[in-house]
């Protein structure tokens, strides 16, 4: 299943307002390490449905996103739990390191 | 059985999508494993030019198209990583990271490459947050900001120029002499007389220094010994690539110290039925034409092999009758004539025999099986087991019979 797309709007109140414990991937079209990632998660999704969200921020459509995090690069996953930034994770991340991740969170 | 295969394609770049194309047309049941993108480094590229037949292409889109014509052929295709190989067996075994099994009868190790890392401190830490890979992914990142670029090839040359449209400068840190590029002519003739361009001679980078973000490089003169702090906001290394052969490291591959496959001109690796193609395999020119022609004769290697498999297996080794196997060479009158006396020979004594032929020059394999070094050879086969053999002219048929 595709990710869900986050916009500048809806952002606020997906990540603050419900302060679900997710992950946001800041991804572009033509990044191939994105490619990459993203199926990565798009097959982790299901496994976690109703206890962590899965969400994608195109950073060519919200430049303003990628502004607020300073980033500098995607793919990068961004962790977020009652709507606190717990850090991000850069480049080519494998299926475990982002599992560990989650797990850490929902402890 | 679902999960088995005649080929199985490790890769979907131009290497393993040209096997494919090649593959599926000879009708051969083919499986390309790809574990990112379909296409590979070719979906770093902006711009082809010099694929024949297309005047100008994105990487992405050359891709498509190659992949669209495998499909064309029935190719089939699934997404995962390869992470463990057996190919000790006749039908060779893939297994993927998730667990997923796969069986061939050949196998075409197309995975390609993937940039080599300088492993200097700072590095790791501060990937993706100012250290960075692909200029297409993140040169945007660094709008206004000053940038260092690490090597001097066609990437390291063409991704700068291409990073300057964002960023204020960029300064490209050389190993060579002044004025020393490695990259093409026309490449480097523009980069050196661009405004926003600055080299860095004779020099490598150290360390990338930064608590959060990338803050700085620090970079150490070859020649001088000394070592000095530029300060940035991005650094992008194109140091170059590595094979992503690392899976194999105990597949019983034959690798050089690098991880490059060496293959004989139909790209067999030491083992047979196991194929090497681009960027995995030792070679002179590696660009997405030099793969493409390395897939297809990987392929019809991949393909002849596997018809002599198929062929040996109901022929010889399920055979109700014993088999005389003459090994023979085309060439070679004499070894030529020798079929004649077998067959009169095996009439004569009313024996039944089955008498096949085997030529040294296609059928390699076979030869190296049964360590046939002198032409003309007879084998004797009983279900499978050779129970006698004579070698040369010299001997006596009757010995054999």
């Amino acid at each position: 299943m595709s990710l869900k797309q986050l916009r500048t709007a809806g952002f606020e109140e997906v990540i603050y307002d419900n302060g679900e414990p997710c992950l946001v991937i800041f991804s572009r079209k033509d990044c191939h390490v994105c490619k990459e990632v993203v199926p990565v998660l798009e097959e982790l999704q299901p496994k976690y449905e109703n206890k962590f969200g899965f969400y994608y921020v195109d950073v060519e459509e919200d430049k303003a996103l990628f502004q607020r995090f300073s980033l500098k690069g995607v793919p990068q996953l961004l962790f977020f739990k009652d709507g606190e930034y717990l850090g991000k994770q850069a480049g080519k991340v494998e299926e475990d390191q982002v599992e560990e991740r989650i797990a850490d969170i929902l402890e | 059985m679902a999960n088995s295969y005649d080929l199985i394609i490790i890769g979907g770049g131009p290497g393993g999508l040209s096997a494919a194309i090649y593959g599926g047309r000879a009708k051969l049941k083919t499986l390309v494993i790809n574990k990112g993108a379909i296409g590979g480094l070719v979906n770093t590229t902006r711009e082809i030019v010099n694929y024949p037949g297309y005047g100008q292409i994105s990487g992405p889109d050359l891709m498509k198209d190659f992949k669209k014509h495998a499909e064309t052929f029935g190719v089939e295709f699934i997404k995962g990583e390869v992470t463990q190989t057996d190919f000790s067996q006749a039908e060779k075994k893939v297994v993927t990271k998730k667990g997923q099994e796969f069986l061939a009868k050949a196998v075409i190790v197309a995975c390609g490459s993937e940039p080599r890392l300088l492993n200097i401190p700072g590095e790791k830490r501060l990937r993706g947050m100012g250290v960075a890979y692909c200029a297409t992914c993140d040169a945007e990142f660094f709008e206004g900001e000053d940038v260092v670029v690490v090597g001097s090839g066609d990437q390291a040359i063409e991704e700068g120029m291409f990073i300057t449209k964002f960023a204020r400068k960029v300064t490209v840190v050389v190993l060579h002499d002044e004025g020393i590029l490695d990259c093409n002519k026309v490449s480097a003739e523009r980069a050196l007389n661009h405004e926003k361009m600055e080299f860095i001679w004779n020099s490598t980078i150290e360390e990338v220094v930064g608590k959060e973000n990338v803050e700085g490089v620090k970079i150490k003169n070859l020649k001088t010994g000394s070592t000095s702090e530029l300060s940035c906001q991005g650094v992008f290394f194109f140091v170059g690539m590595v094979p992503s052969t690392g899976y194999l490291k105990d597949s019983g591959i034959e690798m050089d110290k690098r991880g490059y496959i060496p293959v004989n001109e139909l790209m067999e690796t030491n083992l047979e039925g196991v194929y090497a193609v681009g960027d995995n395999r030792v070679k002179y020119l590696r660009q997405v034409i030099s793969a493409a022609g390395d897939g297809a004769t990987a392929a019809v290697a991949a393909e002849r092999y596997i018809e002599e498999v198929n062929d040996f297996n109901s022929n010889v080794l399920q055979s109700d009758k014993k088999v005389l196997l003459l090994f023979f060479n085309a060439q070679d009158n004499e070894s030529l004539k020798y079929r004649t006396a077998l067959e009169e020979l095996n009439e004569k004594l009313g024996t039944d025999y089955k008498i096949l032929s085997v030529d040294m020059a296609t059928k390699k394999n076979l030869a190296e099986k049964y360590a046939i070094k002198t032409i003309p050879s007879v084998v004797v086969l009983d279900k499978g087991t050779e129970i006698n053999r004579l070698e040369g002219l010299e001997e006596s048929l009757e010995r054999l019979i």
